[in-house]
């Protein structure tokens, strides 16, 4: 159990990615510095990995039951997101961003320790939980990663130095993320109907669900028309992202959460 | 609005005229409800059949005949399609905070249908129109049908598909609660207003209710407010120890069924058995011992707690169902008895009904005489699964492509 302490694990991960990012961020400075950063990083992501990987054995069920145990995935998905995207456009903001999130995911889970307790109510016992849960959680770190373009824009707009090639980024990750919420409502659906007798009923999280897809699918409709309005565009986005945010979190806190199959207890 | 001084209502027309029409029909929705005082009710079967293919009928002919009109453009286009999720976003956003079906709702905001929006008129018109632009949208890019516009029609049609079969399919949902024991069987059920359902064509008998359950967990509480105070878990196996609250535990021996008899327990398997323990606690900074059985009883027989301290008690929680299943005896009207078993998650499909496992006697747990289920009958789920069928490869295909054209 002592390798399995969670602190350690989470300690090592963020010290190598910090060390993996000074590397990078310093490699005109230094030899190789872009390789031993990459390095540095994925050995950290690794890490991680391999703690979700144990955990799950340990605890017997897939780790995603509470809110604390989807930050962990969270944690898992944003450098794998961030690590592709960074080899692909060599965006380094973009990696320092998801890795930064991922830290602060982690830190949150170090100050609020988690029981990981392995009672899995019989619904949840099903082949779609961990599909369902994925697809959302790397959804999530798309567009999270989406906004923070939106942010990022909103922010230069302000200093007149917006271009607007910088939406065209979003546009990538929302049609990806987009993509993927799209599986997680309709395998959400599907598990329904097997658990819960009905593919729909509007459950406050599906309520939820709902709205932050149609928000997405509100700003892909107008930028397929509106190619040049960015600001409405980044500010649309930007709101989505609020949504998402209610979806995922601040559901827990609204009047209507009641008797929702979805509120986690931690 | 682009267009210089363009003049409202003048074609083509663009958003002001979207969102006056969208804000129009959420308003009239509005008025309906308050001035009926009535619920949109749903159509069934053969009915929604029919209203279904004539409303197909009547969006490909005022496609065809209309399709170069000006008022057909702006119908298939994306300021009517952005108008109509904004109708339809704004509605399910008012859902998203007000809680509906809320059961003593009063006033204004419930005469006009906020607190039960799914069945109010608003949202049906706002339906309506997601669904027409919707399809007047996939009609225009499906004909002629050019290679490009496959993904488009795939995500469009398939979310139309979807949305309209679950929509007119809806009246023929049913949803009937059966409560099953094991001394006859139970040829009604009950549906969501508490009304018998006696034409289910289905009887079913109980004959064996079984629970997995998970170890149960063990917890210090306060013997005076009854308040847990250990936050980390402790559950109790055969074997196993652990620390919670500056004590060490030690499980000397575990009886998932277990009765008291005289002041210990045994591993007897008899009607109201509970799970027993005999734990050995020791305090690490005083190095006390305390020792003995706790259990947590059940409907028959009172639970046992160890006292740690003053005011601090060893006590074991209810254990939680890992799965809980009912293997039942089922006869159908068709002539047919059979046995099987229906388990969470794994419901059991007998002529047109899916049957599920929903509940049992809590205060009985794994004891419980009675297994209470749920049937499910929805003849148009066919329909709704093509839709996502497509919805799930068109999503796919965009994942794959994403929005390189």
């Amino acid at each position: 159990m002592d390798i399995l302490n969670f602190n350690n694990i989470a300690f090592i991960t963020i010290a190598l990615w910090i060390i993996g990012s000074l590397f990078i961020l310093g490699d005109q400075k230094i030899k190789n510095g872009r390789l031993i950063g990459n390095l540095f990083t994925i050995t950290g992501t690794l890490v991680i990995i391999v703690f979700v990987i144990i955990l799950w054995i340990e605890i017997d069920r897939p780790p995603m039951r509470t809110i604390g145990e989807t930050r962990l995935w969270y944690a898992v998905f944003l450098p794998i997101v961030g690590i592709l995207t960074f080899f692909k456009w060599k965006y380094k903001w973009f990696l320092f961003y998801s890795l930064g999130l991922a830290i602060l995911f982690l830190i949150i889970n170090i100050l609020k320790p988690e029981n990981f307790d392995k009672v899995l109510m019989p619904a949840l016992q099903s082949p779609w939980f961990v599909p369902h849960v994925i697809v959302y959680m790397l959804s999530y770190a798309l567009l999270g990663v989406s906004s923070v373009v939106s942010a990022w824009g909103l922010y230069l707009i302000k200093f007149k130095t917006f271009k607007p090639k910088l939406l065209n980024k979003a546009d990538n990750l929302v049609y990806m993320g987009f993509s993927l919420l799209t599986l997680g409502l309709l395998f959400g659906a599907l598990w329904a109907k097997e658990a819960w007798g009905h593919y729909w009923t509007w459950d406050p999280k599906e309520t939820w669900a709902l709205l932050t897809w149609l928000s997405y699918l509100l700003y892909i409709h107008f930028r397929f028309r509106h190619k040049h309005k960015t600001v409405t565009a980044l500010w649309i986005l930007a709101l989505a992202f609020i949504v998402l945010l209610i979806c995922w979190i601040g559901i827990n806190y609204l009047a209507v959460s009641g008797n929702s199959v979805h509120t986690y207890t931690s | 609005m682009s267009n210089n001084k363009k003049i409202i209502w003048q074609y083509p027309w663009g958003y002001s005229e979207s969102f006056i029409i969208a804000i129009t029909l959420m308003i009239l929705g509005f008025a309906i409800n308050y001035i009926s005082k009535s619920t949109v009710s749903t159509i069934q079967w053969p009915l929604n059949l029919f209203f279904g293919i004539a409303i197909i009928i009547l969006l490909l002919l005022v496609y065809f005949l209309f399709k170069k009109k000006p008022f057909l453009k702006w119908l298939s286009g994306t300021p009517a399609a952005i108008s109509a999720i904004c109708l339809y976003t704004f509605l399910v956003l008012l859902m998203g905070f007000i809680p509906q079906g809320s059961p003593k709702a009063s006033g204004f905001i419930h005469e006009i249908g906020l607190y039960d929006i799914v069945s109010s008129h608003a949202f049906l018109f706002a339906q309506i129109y997601f669904l027409v632009v919707l399809g007047m949208v996939t009609l225009k890019r499906s004909f002629p049908l050019r290679g490009k516009n496959i993904a488009f029609f795939i995500n469009h049609f398939g979310l139309w598909l979807t949305l309209f079969a679950a929509s007119i399919g809806a009246g023929d949902l049913q949803r009937v609660t059966l409560t099953t024991n094991k001394t006859n069987a139970v040829y009604f059920g009950i549906n969501h207003k508490g009304e018998a359902i006696h034409d289910l064509g289905i009887a079913i008998q109980l004959k064996e209710f079984n629970i997995e359950e998970y170890p149960p967990k063990a917890f210090i509480i306060d013997d005076k407010s009854g308040t847990i105070l250990n936050e980390k878990l402790f559950y109790l196996e055969n074997g196993n120890s652990g620390e919670i609250m500056n004590w060490v535990i030690k499980v000397d021996d575990f009886f998932e069924y277990g009765i008291c008899m005289g002041d210990k327990f045994h591993p007897i398997y008899d009607i109201g058995a509970a799970p027993a323990a005999y734990v050995i606690a020791i305090n690490k900074k005083t190095k006390k011992v305390k020792e003995g059985w706790i259990s947590c009883g059940s409907f028959r027989f009172q639970g046992n707690f160890l006292k740690l301290s003053d005011g601090m008690i060893l006590v074991m929680a209810d254990p939680e169902p890992k799965r809980y299943s009912s293997k039942v005896k089922i006869y159908t009207t068709s002539g047919n008895v059979f046995e099987t078993t229906i388990e969470v998650n794994k419901p059991v499909t007998v002529d047109g009904w899916k049957i599920y496992q929903s509940d049992y006697n809590h205060d009985m747990g794994k004891w419980s005489d009675i297994s209470i289920l749920e049937l499910v009958k929805d003849p148009w789920i066919p329909v709704v699964y093509f839709g996502i069928f497509m919805l799930i490869v068109g999503a796919l295909y965009m994942f794959w492509i994403g929005n390189k054209k």
